[in-house]
């Protein structure tokens, strides 16, 4: 009953973000976040039509339909990327390094598991695949939304809402998804309750910042002298050994 | 269960950044226009002038000439307001590096030939200086600056000990990889 009730909330919150899309045309803006989202309603619909028409159906398109949307969401994120970093070159550099170092480290961890097993299979059960996707997932959002924090990026509140409701999504999924996948839990319905809640959460957050169209700020830079990295990264480097000395200097005394 | 941790980790540290960013953007909303480059210059130059007054507070001169020319009471007296005035020094000095980094972060963030080496090396030194900066105010207001400079002296003199001994102790165990060793320690100080 719960959890028809946290399906029936969902699909209607999500049909509401979808109607408010088309009456802003956010949809033109975001179309990779709006088929997610689509996508996502369309196989709730799919599922319960399994569900009351053929329930043996059900189980396997549950998990197949769970990776699809899992797929799809890369790009939610590569939306997310794409539009919070694209005024800002520095920031955006440094995010490409660490994301292709992250594509190389799963890669790596792919082929090193394939030839240490020969007859090794994606993974053992299927919560563990969908785990491991969503890891990846967690692992990319971590590394944009860091730098968008560290370099107080200016994002719109479209944007902002976007990014923190799938991260929050993402971050109970990775979690629910590891007890999941544990034997003691498999068998227990109650962890997935988590990444329901979660994605309601986050459909909210959706549904609150994505009401209207508001555009990314775009800072102003005062001159071209203070474009320049080396001065600047000069003078910030001198400021914080000036003042890392004074402490020095505060423990000598 | 012990095969759980990575994943917790993982999702906690993704809320944990996700909260970091939400609060960040809740604190400054009305500060979200970059901070001009002019604040960075300025806070170079407030820097540089607050030194002196550094030096002051925590110079054993004012400490020596009270506590040889007046009351116990007026010893408390005088460390209580040290400790006041010593802590808000230090509250300042870190407000004006934050604003100098917030600047740095502001323009950098556009930049075409920003390097990671480089903005790793700032970051790691912004951290180190918070952590310090932290430490001593804790220190400060736990044991007064005149205990404090006392006890961080200390610890700094049983550090030279330790590497002294290391030091001696190498010489004996291989006295070729000794000569490395001690270039390389001698560097570090020269250039700190």
């Amino acid at each position: 009953m719960f959890n028809q009730i946290l399906w029936w909330i969902g699909n209607a919150i999500e049909a509401l973000i979808l109607a408010r899309s088309i009456k802003g045309k956010l949809y033109e803006k975001y179309p990779a976040f709006y088929f997610y989202l689509s996508t996502v309603l369309l196989i709730e619909l799919l599922r319960f039509a399994a569900y009351t028409f053929q329930p043996s159906l059900h189980r396997l398109l549950y998990w197949y339909t769970e990776y699809l949307v899992a797929i799809i969401g890369y790009g939610v994120i590569l939306e997310i990327y794409k539009h919070a970093l694209k005024s800002s070159h520095g920031a955006g550099r440094i995010a490409r390094i660490f994301l292709l170092g992250l594509l190389a480290t799963v890669m790596l961890k792919v082929t090193a598991n394939a030839l240490a097993n020969p007859v090794w299979s994606p993974a053992t059960t299927l919560a563990e695949l969908e785990r491991d996707l969503r890891v990846v997932q967690a692992l990319l959002l971590l590394v944009i939304v860091a730098l968008l924090a560290y370099y107080r990026v200016p994002v719109g509140r479209n944007l902002k809402g976007i990014a923190f409701g799938y991260g929050l999504y993402v971050c109970a999924s990775v979690m629910s998804l590891a007890f999941g996948s544990l034997p003691a839990f498999a068998l227990r319905p109650e962890w997935r309750y988590v990444q329901r809640i979660a994605y309601l959460a986050a459909l909210f957050i959706w549904g609150s910042a994505l009401w209207s169209y508001q555009p990314i700020p775009h800072p102003e830079i005062e001159s071209e002298i203070e474009r320049n990295y080396k001065i600047l990264a000069g003078h910030t480097r001198r400021v914080l050994s000036r003042a890392l000395s004074f402490l020095k200097m505060g423990g000598e005394l | 269960m012990s095969q759980l941790l990575p994943y917790l980790f993982l999702g906690l540290l993704l809320s944990a950044v996700l909260a970091w960013w939400v609060w960040d953007a809740i604190v400054h909303r009305r500060a979200a226009e970059v901070l001009a480059p002019r604040q960075h210059r300025s806070s170079v130059r407030s820097i540089g002038l607050q030194r002196d007054l550094g030096e002051r507070i925590f110079g054993p001169e004012d400490w020596d000439f009270v506590s040889s020319e007046t009351t116990w009471e007026i010893h408390r007296m005088f460390q209580h307001e040290r400790t006041v005035l010593a802590i808000a020094w230090l509250r300042r000095t870190r407000l004006q590096v934050s604003q100098v980094m917030r600047a740095h972060l502001a323009v950098a963030q556009h930049s075409e030939d920003l390097k990671l080496a480089t903005e790793m090396r700032l970051a790691m030194s912004y951290l180190l200086f918070l952590v310090l900066c932290n430490s001593l105010i804790g220190w400060v207001w736990l044991y007064g600056p005149v205990r404090t400079r006392k006890i961080i002296g200390q610890t700094l003199q049983w550090a030279a000990q330790l590497r002294g001994a290391f030091e001696q102790l190498m010489a004996r165990v291989d006295p070729a990889s000794c000569r490395v060793v001690g270039a390389n320690l001698n560097h570090e100080t020269v250039r700190s």
